[in-house]
């Protein structure tokens, strides 16, 4: 590997014990980040996006957990890391930022608070220090320092994702994984969260992992794109290439859908049916049931992620004639 | 502010609701107790008559909402009647001797059952897939299935009776002069079994819910965030699971608190411990019907006191309560 | 809907643990007619034998004298022309023996035979309690939570004012105004003192599920009310109304218990409660006798637990965060 290479997963599979069987949610994933690179990951709920940015961060809980294959952060295996490592690696090297800001935020604390104590974690420093650091942060997101003494619920949602933004930053870290950091918010809002990062990611360079279920969001914003379904990537390129042309049927149907103004219950206009279950999978291409243009050949067989194009790839087997 | 005043205003109006039920209780009860008491006792004082009619406006020639005016006339000017049973005393000042012991054994009881059952609480949260953790769950369940008296009456048959560690009733020893350091001693050794029932007995409701509510909380982004974070593990147990889970523990000081003080009056009962739960006790057998108003009223005000001041407390915890929030 | 709840109660450890034990219960309260070798008031046990030859008869006709401490004749016979009636008198304040395995109380009454019948007016008053106040909150609820307004604020504020009255106090105050006629005022006194709880739970539970999403859509598509209100809320709030009930049969099982301890009771009624006040009334404390007060006790605590044991499954079912991992 490149030493340019920031991430790179290999085979990952992942998932959460349930009454019924292991729920592999990640199910042998390559992909591989650049230092600098912004790639998306698109997907709809359930797809297992979510669990791959936890496991990359190594906060799978409960009953989750990384059943096999490597997460290499700068070279270093980390599912095979001590509690102690990751306690050192994330937010210094890795840092998050959640979906609902209101329930990432600590409602008892204000936001000083916690800001302050994600330093003290880390670097050795005076509570003085590290207020200044914290006002210097916030001043990156647009917010007045005076806003230290204020608690999440005094916020606007806006301002509470941008705090989160500040909050995984504070330390620097070479990469920012963000699930669904924008879903909560209203359109407006989303747009500036969308440039402030962007804004960001320029000054301080770090690389970015951005979940969404929101395609057309992705290719405004991202260098690469990765689109999973039910656990497996089925198509991986640059972002342009994917915004000009989508080679697998579902990335068409996601571009093409339109998100629901009714907030959380999004439904696929492009796309008839619901994700499988992964406890009962399809046989062949685990798309097929719900795909306009399945064959015969679809559901007898799952397609590998190939090779389709310069830097492309996809899995399917209507793209059989350009390999 | 607003959410004191509106606290304020509560604790004001369920006062009132307390005092309302405590007059019209002996009115509309059937069968009209009062007559047959009068019944049987002969040659009554006119003072105990009068205490008799104030409590249950007998033969008066007021209409009920005037009797109702004079009534709380008398509540605010501290004017409650004369006892039945220990008559001519005012039963103010029978009141006045019993308070000060139930203040401090339930006081105290509480205020350890609370902070010792909150405490096991988080850690058993906290430490949940332990088997200690289960067993301390499935123990004080059990135990919180236990009438409270009957805990007290095991406690004394078995460590006051059979094996003589504690006086077996009372509150202090008779023999030992009033203020002495030998009474405080006896004052001490009378308390321990009690409180102990009491406490005992209660830290089973304050366990199970701050476990739960901790395990709710455990399940919140923050603390996954707080973790990420890379915090130490008592700081995001203290301040990032226990200070919000404690929340609803606070708030819901109101219900487990009117079952503990329950819970407490029927142990002083069992105790012979001289306050306001065996004065209830005996005013309920002498039938002294004035006393057991006052008790009831006294025990209704001390609750929603001990409520409104949760009440604050949750101010000072929870910023979004201080605001208005929520 | 309420069959595959009790499926997955059996299923859960805990809750069939609950279950077996409350079920044990309620079995030997059926059958106390079969369990208890004497009827609960009996203080005596009466033979009536056939004449035999006057030999025997003889020494039938002997009147016993128990031990000395006990002033009172344990065997009297009568003889009549054709039979023989044998009166054999409880002991009194027995120890435990063949014939009285909890031993006998101040009037000769057999204890296991009381604790036997007992169950039956403790368990009654505490599940029909549990299940009136029950249902009491749940339609409480549902009106003040559906309709809202100020049915709303008027439930929910008198809710909230009764439930910070203390609750024994005021039992104990209502049930020294009144006597006790068998076991409904009881019922009555517990159910006032106990339905705001209750209550206020549920209500917040029917206030979530209004805003559900499948609530809305019912609504926004013009549904009766009466069909979201028995269709669609009151089916979801099985399993939290179940945990109430449960949870209120046991409070109020202490609380009867309470009150009879006391003496606010009907004493002459024969229920687990009103043991314990004998017991105490006669001192069984103070002469050791640990048969007579601590089975009762550990009946209560036995039931109670089996209650909180069913709770705790139910929790569990409701609330994914609370299960094992």
């Amino acid at each position: 590997m490149d030493g340019n290479t920031m991430l790179e997963l290999i085979d990952l599979r992942a998932g959460y014990d349930t009454v019924r069987g292991f729920v592999r949610a990640v199910d042998g994933v390559n992909l591989r980040l650049k230092s600098g690179e912004f790639l998306g990951i698109a997907g709809e709920s359930g797809c297992g996006k979510s669990t791959l940015a936890y496991a990359i961060m190594g906060l799978l809980r409960d009953q989750a957990r990384v059943e096999s294959g490597a997460i290499l952060f700068k070279g270093r295996d980390l599912v095979r890391a001590s509690a102690e490592e990751w306690k050192q690696l994330r937010w210094t090297g890795m840092a998050m930022v959640f979906q609902s800001a209101m329930n990432a935020l600590n409602p008892v604390l204000s936001v000083g608070e916690q800001l302050v104590d994600a330093i003290h974690a880390h670097r050795k420093v005076s509570e003085a220090e590290a207020r200044a650091m914290a006002v210097e942060m916030l001043a990156l997101v647009d917010i007045n320092g005076d806003r230290l003494k204020s608690y999440p619920h005094q916020l606007s949602g806006g301002m509470r994702q941008r705090v989160m933004i500040a909050m995984a930053l504070i330390l620097k870290p070479d990469l920012l994984v963000m699930d669904e950091p924008t879903t909560a918010l209203d359109v407006v809002v989303q747009r500036s969260i969308i440039e402030k990062i962007a804004e960001l990611r320029e000054k301080l360079g770090f690389s970015v992992i951005f979940i969404t279920h929101d395609l057309s969001l992705l290719v405004e914003i991202s260098d690469t794109l990765a689109v999973m379904y039910a656990g497996k990537v089925c198509e991986y390129g640059p972002a342009r290439g994917l915004f000009d042309g989508p080679l697998h049927p579902y990335s068409r149907g996601l571009m093409n859908s339109f998100p629901s103004l009714t907030g959380p219950i999004t439904r696929m206009g492009g796309i008839e049916g619901r994700t499988p279950e992964l406890l009962a999978l399809p046989p062949g291409c685990r798309f097929a049931p719900r795909c306009p243009e399945a064959v015969e050949r679809c559901r007898e067989a799952e397609p590998a992620l190939l090779p389709a194009g310069a830097d492309r790839s996809c899995a399917c087997w209507l793209h059989g004639e350009t390999r | 502010m607003k959410y004191f005043l509106r606290k304020l205003g509560m604790l004001l109006f369920t006062l009132f609701v307390a005092l309302t039920i405590n007059f019209f209780l002996p009115r509309l009860m059937p069968g009209d107790p009062a007559q047959a008491l009068l019944g049987k006792m002969e040659n009554i004082p006119p003072e105990q008559l009068d205490s008799l009619r104030a409590a249950f406006g007998l033969d008066s020639q007021e209409p009920l909402p005037l009797q109702y005016v004079h009534y709380l006339g008398n509540t605010l000017r501290g004017n409650f009647g004369v006892s039945f049973s220990r008559f001519p005393m005012p039963v103010a000042e029978v009141m006045r001797i019993a308070i000060p012991w139930t203040l401090a054994l339930m006081g105290i009881s509480t205020i350890l059952s609370f902070i010792i059952g909150t405490g096991l609480g988080i850690l058993a949260a906290w430490r949940r897939e332990t088997r200690l953790a289960s067993l301390t769950v499935g123990v004080f369940s059990f135990i919180r299935s236990f009438p409270y008296f009957w805990f007290g009456l095991v406690l004394i048959y078995f460590l006051a009776f059979k094996l003589r560690l504690f006086p077996i009733g009372g509150a202090y020893a008779v023999e030992a002069t009033r203020g002495s350091a030998a009474w405080w001693l006896s004052v001490l050794d009378h308390g321990i079994l009690p409180a102990l029932t009491i406490c005992i007995s209660s830290i089973g409701a304050w366990l199970l819910t701050m476990r739960n509510n901790m395990i709710n909380v455990l399940a919140e982004d923050y603390i996954l965030v707080a973790m990420a974070k890379g915090l130490p593990l008592r700081r995001i147990r203290s301040l990032y699971a226990a200070r919000n889970a404690i929340l609803p523990s606070v708030t819901g000081f109101a219900m487990s608190l009117a079952f503990i003080v329950g819970g407490g009056l029927v142990t002083e009962m069992v105790f012979s411990y001289p306050g306001v739960g065996y004065m209830l006790y005996q005013a309920v057998n002498a039938k002294d019907y004035p006393l057991m108003q006052i008790i009831f009223l006294f025990i209704a005000a001390s609750v929603l006191v001990a409520n409104f001041i949760a009440d604050i407390v949750v101010m000072f915890l929870d910023p979004r309560v201080r605001d208005g929030a929520k | 809907m309420i069959k595959g709840f009790l499926r997955t109660l059996v299923s859960n450890g805990k809750s069939l643990v609950g279950l077996l034990i409350l079920g044990a219960f309620i079995l030997i309260a059926l059958l106390a007619p079969i369990i208890a070798p004497y009827p609960p008031k009996a203080d005596r046990v009466e033979t009536v034998v056939a004449l035999g030859p006057p030999a025997t008869n003889e020494e039938q006709i002997k009147e016993e004298t128990p031990s000395a401490d006990l002033d009172i004749l344990t065997y009297r016979s009568t003889t009549t022309k054709d039979y023989q009636k044998v009166i054999h008198y409880f002991p009194l304040r027995a120890k435990p023996s063949a014939a009285h395995i909890l031993g006998t109380d101040q009037a000769g009454h057999d204890l296991f035979s009381q604790l036997v019948w007992g169950s039956r007016v403790s368990l009654f008053v505490g599940l029909s309690t549990g299940l009136f106040v029950t249902l009491v909150a749940l339609a409480l609820s549902l009106v003040s939570g559906y309709l809202g307004g100020i049915v709303d604020d008027v439930i929910s504020f008198f809710t909230n004012v009764m439930l910070v009255i203390p609750g024994l106090p005021l039992m104990i105050v209502i049930a020294a105004y009144i006597t006790m006629r068998g076991v409904a005022p009881i019922i009555i006194i517990l159910c006032i003192s106990e339905w705001p709880y209750p209550t206020r739970l549920l209500r917040s539970q029917v206030l979530t599920l209004k805003n559900r999403d499948f609530v809305r859509v019912s609504a926004s598509l013009g549904e009766r009310t009466s069909f979201i209100v028995f269709r669609e809320i009151l089916p979801n709030m099985i399993s939290i109304a179940m945990a109430e009930f449960f949870a209120m049969s046991m409070l109020a099982m202490l609380g009867e218990a309470t009150l009879e301890f006391i003496g606010l009771g009907n004493v002459a009624v024969v229920s687990w409660g009103t043991i314990l006040f004998w017991a105490q009334t006669n001192g069984a404390l103070l002469s050791g006798a640990w048969w007579w007060f601590l089975p009762p006790g550990l009946a209560i605590a036995l039931v109670g637990t089996s209650f909180v044991l069913i709770n705790f499954a139910i929790d569990e079912i409701s609330n994914p965060r609370l299960r094992k991992r």
